[in-house]
């Protein structure tokens, strides 16, 4: 049984034990294919079911102010270069605000494996840091959608560990309880919000902290540049180009080193206006996505 | 609970105020006491014009030049007690001077516990950091749930806003770090506490390739405003209803090419056109939000007088805020 990894592992796979062990066993029945990575790294299945853009979390719905940002500055947008150009700016402080307000969630349920009271806090700490409307909804749909798929798909297979198994009750009876939704005595009632959800569900599916912070910056990425190809700002070659190339890995790398410490209470905004664009998606004339 | 001796008082930037409430119904600045480099000044408290002719008591926030010196640190505790009301403003914006580096940070605390059926208005000048600076600052409003059905909560509009620095020197967004955070928590009885909103901004040199000034795309101002609390409820309904009036982003302005002869003739629609007019010349930016009882306005402008005027515009046409609080409290922002 392997403890939670800690953040401060690099990108590679965490503790070596159940490797090694893999490695004994099929070594006894010497089949060669055995020593590949694919074969004996346990959270491979689970990450890539985890990154996969057909797992029903309904993320192509949302631009993440995208679409917002694109009618705003439409008059200086007229050519492709200048679309591509802005549209990488665009990426990138969207991943640098995305990991100062959203990653530190993930990662403080990742770690603290919280009970179902800490989990409640979590989000409603996170639905108070949220103070724009669009924002807001477009975390609740896929936290939402992320809790249902757990329920009905993902809970059976919690992996082994003890932290594994607790974050997977703590989920339960999190869903369990979003459904009462009966207010508390503030007032206030559970909304669901994605970022905590999704490192418990992480956690619980056996990945470590690593692969945690990394897969949820780079789904953030990747509906960002699916959106980008459907708002027809870059081509789908281009847009591969982008998700495959070093300076992205590099952005995102660079975010987790610098929030992947930080506190829940210390998250703030690093791009204010991303909250203006977001918050002024609602007054587009026509619109292809819900944020 | 209260302490006759002032322990706080020979810290140096500590300050206490205290609006009290004489039985039955006479608001009194108990306490304002403050330490170098932090002032306080309450003028005469002014009556304001509506029939119930609220005692509105006034404490300006001043410090010594104007602003912060590296390493200085504000701390500032208010209580306002039932029924009470206070406006807090500035004279003029508060400047963030030079830091020899990030290991040297200016620092600014608020706390402020809102009793019960109690109004707080606090609009200041912006901030306005120099370049080289390097400044925190947190804004903490604690909300006393009132124990009786009888009472209502207190209520608040504040706001927190900062700017590039000085554009005449050519600074823009050049500061070493900024960052301001404001929360609102809602305390029992108990003195149990619950997080109800959180605004934090950081901007920080270090964690950007590009440079502060090409995250702030443009803006050369930037704010929160954020209203809570029955005396200001019909304030907040109104932003989110001139939010939702605002034209669509991208499609045809169909007021301005009106052929048919009924043109508007509200009073209201008019003034709306007028500001909206403003507001595309000066390059307002905004959106409103209701969440969790609180309105939420955040705006931007390239201009820190075109977002000034925004606000004020809005502010004095709804007249909630004159009519609670008096003219003074709109004084930061004329």
């Amino acid at each position: 049984m392997r403890a939670a990894p800690s953040t401060t592992e690099n990108g590679n796979l965490p503790s070596s034990f159940p490797r090694l062990h893999l490695n004994t066993s099929s070594n006894l029945r010497s089949r060669p294919s055995s020593n590949d990575a694919a074969m004996t790294n346990p959270t491979l299945h689970a990450l890539l079911l985890l990154s996969d853009s057909a797992l029903p979390l309904g993320s192509f719905a949302f631009s993440s102010g995208l679409e917002s940002f694109l009618a705003h500055n439409k008059s200086r947008l007229s050519t492709s270069v200048s679309k591509t150009k802005a549209f990488e700016t665009f990426l990138e402080h969207s991943l640098a605000n995305v990991a100062s307000t959203a990653l530190p969630y993930v990662l403080v349920a990742y770690h603290e494996g919280p009970t179902l009271e800490r989990l409640e806090e979590l989000d409603n700490d996170f639905d108070a840091s949220t103070p724009c409307t669009v924002a807001r909804r477009a975390s609740t749909t896929q936290g939402r959608a992320l809790l249902a798929i757990w329920e009905r798909a993902l809970s059976s297979s919690t992996s082994p560990s003890l932290a594994s198994q607790a974050a997977a009750k703590a989920l339960t009876a999190f869903a369990a309880a979003s459904k009462s939704s009966k207010p508390d005595v503030y007032g206030l009632q559970l909304n669901s919000h994605f970022p905590p959800l999704f490192g418990l569900t992480a956690l619980a599916l056996g990945l470590s902290a690593a692969e945690t912070a990394y897969l949820f910056l780079l789904n953030h990425a990747k509906a960002l540049l699916s959106a980008g190809v459907r708002a027809s700002v870059l081509g789908p070659y281009q847009s591969q180009a982008v998700l495959a190339s070093e300076s992205l890995q590099r952005c995102i790398r660079s975010c987790i080193e610098r929030e992947g410490e930080r506190k829940v209470d210390e998250t703030g905004v690093t791009v204010p206006v991303m909250d203006l664009w977001m918050g002024r998606h609602e007054l587009l004339y026509s619109r292809i996505f819900n944020s | 609970m209260s302490n006759p001796f002032l322990t706080a008082a020979s810290i140096p930037g500590h300050g206490v105020i205290h609006l009290a409430l004489l039985p039955p119904s006479t608001p009194r600045l108990k306490t304002t006491s403050y330490q170098y480099p932090l002032k306080l000044i309450s003028p005469a408290p002014v009556r304001t014009d509506d029939e119930a002719r609220h005692l509105v008591h006034t404490v300006y926030l001043l410090t010594y030049g104007g602003g912060l010196v590296a390493g200085d640190t504000i701390d500032l505790t208010v209580t306002i007690e039932p029924t009470t009301r206070l406006i807090l403003l500035t004279q003029g914006s508060t400047k963030l001077f030079k830091s020899p580096g990030l290991h040297v940070v200016s620092k600014q605390c608020m706390a402020v516990t809102v009793a019960p059926d109690s109004a707080l208005c606090y609009l200041p000048d912006p901030v306005q950091p120099f370049e080289h600076s390097c400044f925190e600052q947190s804004q903490t409003y604690n909300i006393t749930v009132p124990a009786v059905d009888s009472q209502g909560t207190g209520s608040l509009c504040v706001l927190d806003w900062v700017c590039n620095g000085r554009q005449a020197n050519g600074e823009n967004w050049s500061f070493l770090r900024y960052g301001s955070r404001n929360e609102v928590y809602l305390v029992m009885p108990d003195e149990k506490r619950k997080l109800l909103l959180r605004d934090n901004i950081l901007l920080d040199r270090d964690d950007v390739r590009d440079g502060i000034a090409n995250r702030m795309h443009e803006l050369a101002v930037f704010g929160t405003l954020i209203l809570f609390g029955p005396l200001f409820r019909s304030l907040g309904q109104f932003f989110m209803a001139e939010f939702k009036a605002l034209s669509r982003v991208g499609g045809r302005r169909w007021e301005s090419g009106s052929e048919s002869g009924d043109e508007e003739v509200d009073a209201a629609a008019i003034r709306r056109a007028k500001r909206h007019k403003q507001e595309s010349v000066d390059g307002v930016l905004w959106s409103a939000a209701l969440l969790r009882g609180c309105v939420v306005v955040k705006f931007g402008a390239p201009e820190v007088e075109g977002g000034r005027r925004w606000l004020h515009s809005l502010l004095v046409e709804e007249g909630t805020v004159v009519r609670e609080m008096g003219e003074r409290a709109l004084l930061s922002l004329r």
